[in-house]
């Protein structure tokens, strides 16, 4: 049924009710198979898991109901703290580095005054459709203390050569390098497409006005591209809270948990020591906290509108 | 006038320079992964290492495949990936042009639904998910692979992006010549939405291609893992003391990206226009 035209044909009676029929039934069958596969595998499951949260349940016998138990037990759980932090570290890195890098990348590669611009960008966005642990796999190697090409580069410069990864200080400096090598191109994807749906006019009307490169850029660009950087801050917040491949490959969370990160704290304790409860936990506070970042995000961005 | 022309060519030079810069410091782990894999394992522990390398030497080809069930793996992945692209394709546009053209009860409802299921992380899901699929005997299968991820909301709200800008009085028109609901989808739809199914295809292939985090944890007998899961095994799984075969796992990683960064020049666009659809519109 279109929807643009009325529900009620005006045929003949037999005719009414067999489209009606199919007229109902269509579009449930067409929508059907998601909520299916969402009821069953997603939404079931969560609810589960935040059931499963209140229980101690080690996968053999029946859970058994814990209260907050697994809540306060985080609290004063030292790895898990070293995991929240290490992880909110690898998000402001993203949102610090990534999101200015990625803006002014997307300027470049937006710019008249660039030569071989399509070759350029699908160097910058390589990294983002390459496995990511095909890349980790590398940076193991690009960062390795006896024979790592960035050693090499160091000792070229006359520096001390660094164990990147076996060291607390340098680790997680380590990781945040990946990070940022594979996320800036993905980022300024996002800033490419805003950049281009701001109408010419607006920047020749300020031009007429007397502006220049700089004021352009801050009071039109940036105003115009708003929307984008809430959605680029809010997707990159959400995909940092869920790193999990680089630390896993990299270093495995170590040393000493000085770079594991909180979904690789919810897999080591749910799927390695089948602490089921416990693992669901931590999967319910990460839930939480990516909800909250995301309405601080929501709300600083409209108040900004407000004020404007 | 002529001091403004060099100005303006200086900051010309700059900008492609440091555009350059960047582009070769992004480069370089590409060019260190391909020049590795053709290394011999001397060469790859001498220091200082260089970019290139001294012969072409296929050891570390050849060890992939003699070595490991890397030929194994590459199937597995590519199966599940086309498997996977295959389902969200049909299912996707399917539910999207439920959405774009149809009116029923409980549409509003419904399409929040749809929306709210974004919000949920993976992650959350991840053990409950486990427990339920190994009930079902699910693991160590590919199944539980493919089977809960073939309708995802993104795809269906992307495809209901492009199926609403048809024009209505080609359906009307379809259906005054009797044709059926689903033939209406196959024979008219489908047809006019091959870019809006090029770019999910793009986003699903290499976002099941590239997946970690779900096959380590379903998948634990070595000769049905995917290509992340087994190379990665190929280094973590390594006792200690004995030395990690670098070699061909850079050779692993060059086989699993190259192919996939040559496919993705020629169809960048349709992948960002995909990436871009929820940006741009919100």
């Amino acid at each position: 049924m279109v929807s643009d035209t009325p529900a009620i044909p005006k045929a003949g009676r037999g005719t009414v009710r067999s489209v009606f029929r199919r007229r109902q039934n269509t579009p449930y069958l067409f929508i059907s198979p998601f909520y299916i596969l969402f009821v069953t595998f997603f939404f079931g499951p969560t609810l589960f898991a935040l059931f499963l949260s209140f229980q101690r349940w080690n996968s053999v016998g029946d859970p058994e109901f814990m209260g907050l138990g697994n809540y306060e037990r985080l609290l004063t759980d030292r790895i898990f703290l070293q995991a929240l932090e290490n992880t909110l570290i690898y998000s402001a890195a993203s949102l610090l580095i990534v999101c200015p890098l990625a803006l002014l990348l997307a300027l470049a590669l937006n710019s008249k005054l660039l030569w071989f611009k399509t070759f350029w960008r699908s160097v910058y966005f390589a990294p983002v459709v390459t496995s990511t642990v095909a890349i980790s796999l590398t940076f193991l190697t690009l960062y390795n203390r006896e024979f790592g090409l960035l050693n090499a580069l160091l000792a070229a410069v006359g520096l001390e050569p660094v164990d990147w990864l076996g060291n607390r200080d340098t680790v997680k400096i380590a990781i945040i390098g990946v990070i940022v090598w594979r996320w800036t191109g993905l980022t300024s994807i996002y800033f490419l497409a805003g950049l281009q749906t701001i109408p010419q006019d607006l920047y020749e009307a300020a031009s007429i006005d007397g502006a220049n490169v700089w004021d352009r850029f801050w009071n039109v660009t940036i105003p115009q591209l708003r929307p984008v950087m809430l959605f680029v801050s809010v997707i990159v917040t959400i995909g940092s809270l869920q790193i999990f491949d680089e630390p896993q490959v990299l270093t495995g969370g170590g040393p000493a948990n000085a770079s594991i990160s909180i979904v690789q704290y919810l897999h080591s304790r749910g799927i390695g020591d089948l602490r089921y409860g416990y693992a669901s936990a931590i999967g319910t506070v990460l839930f939480v906290l990516i909800f909250i970042l995301s309405l601080v995000q929501l709300g600083i961005f409209r108040s900004r509108d407000e004020e404007a | 006038m002529a001091t403004l022309k060099l100005v303006s060519l200086f900051g010309r030079i700059s900008l492609n320079l440091v555009v350059a810069v960047g582009g070769i410091i992004t480069a370089l782990p590409f060019l260190w992964m391909l020049s590795s894999s053709f290394k011999t394992t001397g060469e790859i522990f001498r220091f200082p290492p260089s970019l290139i390398p001294d012969t072409i030497a296929l050891d570390n080809y050849a060890q992939l495949f003699t070595g490991y069930p890397f030929a194994a793996w590459y199937g597995n992945s590519l199966n599940i990936a086309l498997l996977v692209t295959v389902s969200v394709l049909f299912f996707c546009s399917l539910a999207g042009f439920g959405f774009a053209k149809f009116r029923f009860a409980g549409k509003r409802s419904l399409f929040l639904v749809l929306l709210g299921s974004t919000m949920i992380p993976f992650q959350i899901i991840l053990i409950p998910l486990f427990i339920f699929v190994s009930r079902l005997g699910w693991t160590n299968n590919h199944i539980s692979l493919v089977v809960p991820f073939m309708a995802p909301a993104i795809g269906i709200f992307l495809m209901r992006q492009f199926i609403t800008s048809i024009p209505n009085e080609l359906i009307e028109a379809a259906r005054v010549d009797g044709a059926s609901d689903f033939r209406i989808y196959w024979q008219l739809i489908i047809p006019l939405v091959v870019p809006g199914l090029a770019t999910l295809a793009i986003i699903t292939f290499l976002g099941t291609w590239n997946n970690f985090l779900w096959p380590l944890t379903v998948l634990r007998r070595e000769d049905i893992l995917t290509l992340p899961v087994g190379m990665a095994l190929m280094l973590t799984g390594v006792q200690a003391g004995s030395e990690p075969p670098f070699g061909p796992a850079m050779a692993a990683s060059v086989l699993v990206s190259f192919p996939i960064i040559v496919v993705f020049v020629f169809v960048q666009r349709y992948y960002i226009a995909g990436l871009t659809v929820g940006a741009v519109k919100s």
